[in-house]
């Protein structure tokens, strides 16, 4: 443990650090002031009449977006310590002390863990605040719960796909690249930069084969379930389905809309795989 | 005779290249035991497989009592040794006091014992004037200072220094110095040291000159300038040429650049002699002892380096 609060403290003091790992967030948030809102409301004025609580869904669906994303970038940002550590020899250091490769690698994917969920919670928060600040509620007891779940899972899912990413990379600048290359595409691929519909047909499956994607999904439904509800109360359901289809609220794979528990399965399947190749490549790399 | 270290026929291999090539010794626990070699004579590897850090080809290690075992962490040896590495490796953004901390609680050290020990290596480095300062805005001399702390927070008995005074200035090395030394003595802890200055390697119990990955000498101080240095006296003359006639008058070979005639001698007490001979002819004179470097050039040299 003293090792994860180690890496915990060395991560927090690092402000530019802290600042690149929210850096894909905060594009995001711009994207959505610039047109990303407007663009979603004018769609969906063609269907209904456009009320606050219009604002308020679209509002929803970008804050499920905002955390999901979060949750990866953070964790990526975690793990740049277990790059530099290696890249500095300070790991030699470790090493000198009673303790295992194994422990050492185990304090850097905890931390992931700690500080992935501790954001998450903050950008919950300011999620939440935003969404009242502009005219929404706030959600009931039991989404919330429900939302904390699914954080915890996108975050252990985020732990773990980035535990195997960072597995191949030895060098604070090829970490810089990755952190790069999965900060813009991780908005493409969580459907957040552009609406699921908006995009081709092998796009559309690339994101939905997407793991990450799926926790996107989950917080949407969570999220804009009641709003949705309202804002669509007159509207026919095939409307309905069509604007959660074309905007990533559920996915539709082969004339089939997967299920929640679906989405689940896919992101506990992968924590497992991922865990077990990442141990695999661990073992391999130390042999 | 306790022996904290105990090498026999230790080998490294990389591929086809031997870096470490049979090499068997032992250091005396609690003495000061300097491992000398040129860049990329094997002194690293020696450490870093001695540290646990390196498995070794072949070859039986024993430090403390344990032996060194390729197949596990070696947590017992671990608990016992304390290492200074040649660069900085504690965190820039953390304080002096937590790096140490942080580091000391991964021996598994209680709360109290952890506090006693930092109060311990604080009294001899004196920690108390920088340790809430980050060690990133630490000079060199104060880094050192730190790193030495967090070696010996969970009081080893045996401490590795690897090239610890780099790049200091001469006063924080005769502090640093003046630490261990003080700590090695009131706590008979064993020092394994390697360095490129070599005045340092004077004051060690026991000397080991590497070179390409086999041991090329080994010794007390004093036993290796005996073989490999020599005193000498470099002679200003009021005449010169007198001077080197005398010389050459009785047979003494010299060396002279600028007009400092410089004589070889057999021992310090020869140059008593040869000053009351030539007195009248002398303005001044210097008895220049034989120092580390000359033996460490010496070797490299016999051995076909320099």
């Amino acid at each position: 443990m003293s090792l994860v609060q180690r890496n915990s403290k060395v991560f927090r003091r690092d402000k530019t650090q802290v600042f690149f790992s929210l850096l894909s967030v905060i594009i995001v948030i711009v994207l959505y002031a610039v047109f990303l809102q407007k663009m979603q409301v004018d769609a969906i004025e063609r269907i209904t009449v456009a009320t606050p609580e219009l604002i308020t869904m679209v509002n929803e669906w970008l804050v499920a977006g905002l955390l999901s994303m979060i949750a990866v970038t953070t964790t990526l940002g975690a793990y740049g310590i277990a790059i530099k550590d290696q890249e500095t020899k300070a790991q030699a250091d470790f090493l000198t002390a009673p303790l295992s490769r194994a422990t050492i690698q185990m304090s850097y994917v905890l931390n992931a863990l700690i500080i992935g969920s501790i954001f998450s919670f903050i950008a919950l928060i300011g999620c939440e605040i935003f969404i009242v600040a502009t005219g929404g509620k706030l959600l009931s007891l039991g989404h919330f719960v429900q939302v904390l779940g699914i954080l915890f899972l996108s975050v252990l899912l985020a732990s773990v796909f980035n535990l195997f990413l960072s597995l191949f990379v030895s060098t604070q600048n090829a970490f810089s690249t990755l952190g790069t290359i999965v900060g813009t595409v991780l908005g493409f691929l969580c459907g957040v930069y552009v609406p699921l519909g908006a995009l081709p047909g092998f796009a559309q499956n690339l994101i939905m084969y997407f793991p990450i994607s799926h926790t996107t999904v989950l917080l949407r439904n969570t999220f804009m379930e009641s709003s949705i509800t309202n804002v669509f109360k007159d509207v026919p359901a095939s409307y309905v389905e069509d604007y959660k289809i074309n905007f990533g609220i559920v996915y539709e794979l082969q004339g089939n809309i997967l299920s929640t528990s679906t989405s689940i399965i896919v992101i506990v399947g992968t924590i497992l795989v991922l865990a077990i190749v990442s141990i695999l490549l661990f073992k391999r790399k130390y042999k | 005779m306790t022996f904290a270290i105990k090498v026999e026929n230790l080998c490294k291999q990389y591929g086809v290249h031997n870096a470490v090539n049979g090499i068997s010794f032992t250091v005396e626990q609690g003495t000061l035991f300097a491992f000398l070699g040129a860049n990329g004579a094997g002194k690293s590897t020696t450490i870093e497989i001695l540290c646990t850090l390196l498995k070794k080809s072949s070859g039986n290690v024993t430090i403390n009592g344990f032996k060194l075992d390729v197949s596990n962490d070696n947590a017992d040896i671990r608990k016992s040794i304390g290492v200074v590495f040649q660069q900085s490796l504690l965190d820039t953004r953390l304080t002096v006091r937590e790096n140490i901390l942080h580091r000391g609680r991964t021996y598994g050290l209680s709360k109290t014992q952890l506090a006693e020990n930092y109060q311990f290596v604080s009294s001899y480095l004196h920690l108390d004037d920088i340790e809430k300062q980050k060690y990133g805005t630490l000079s060199g001399g104060q880094k050192r200072r730190a790193d030495i702390a967090r070696a010996l927070i969970h009081r080893p008995t045996i401490l590795f220094l690897d090239e610890p005074t780099t790049g200091l200035d001469p006063q924080t090395r005769q502090f640093v110095w003046q630490a261990i030394r003080q700590l090695q003595l009131e706590t008979n802890m064993t020092v394994f040291l390697t360095t490129h200055y070599m005045e340092e390697a004077t004051v060690a119990h026991q000397v080991l000159v590497l070179k390409e990955g086999k041991i090329v000498a080994q010794g007390t101080p004093d036993a290796l300038k005996t073989k490999y240095a020599y005193d000498s006296m470099a002679v200003v003359f009021n005449n010169p040429l007198d001077g080197a006639k005398w010389l050459e008058e009785h047979a003494i070979t010299y060396t002279e650049k600028q007009e400092i005639y410089t004589i070889r001698l057999e021992s310090t007490l020869q140059a008593l002699s040869l000053l009351k001979k030539a007195e009248p002819l002398i303005a001044s004179f210097e008895v220049i002892k034989g120092t580390m470097d000359d033996v460490f050039l010496h070797i490299m040299a016999e051995e076909g380096v320099a």
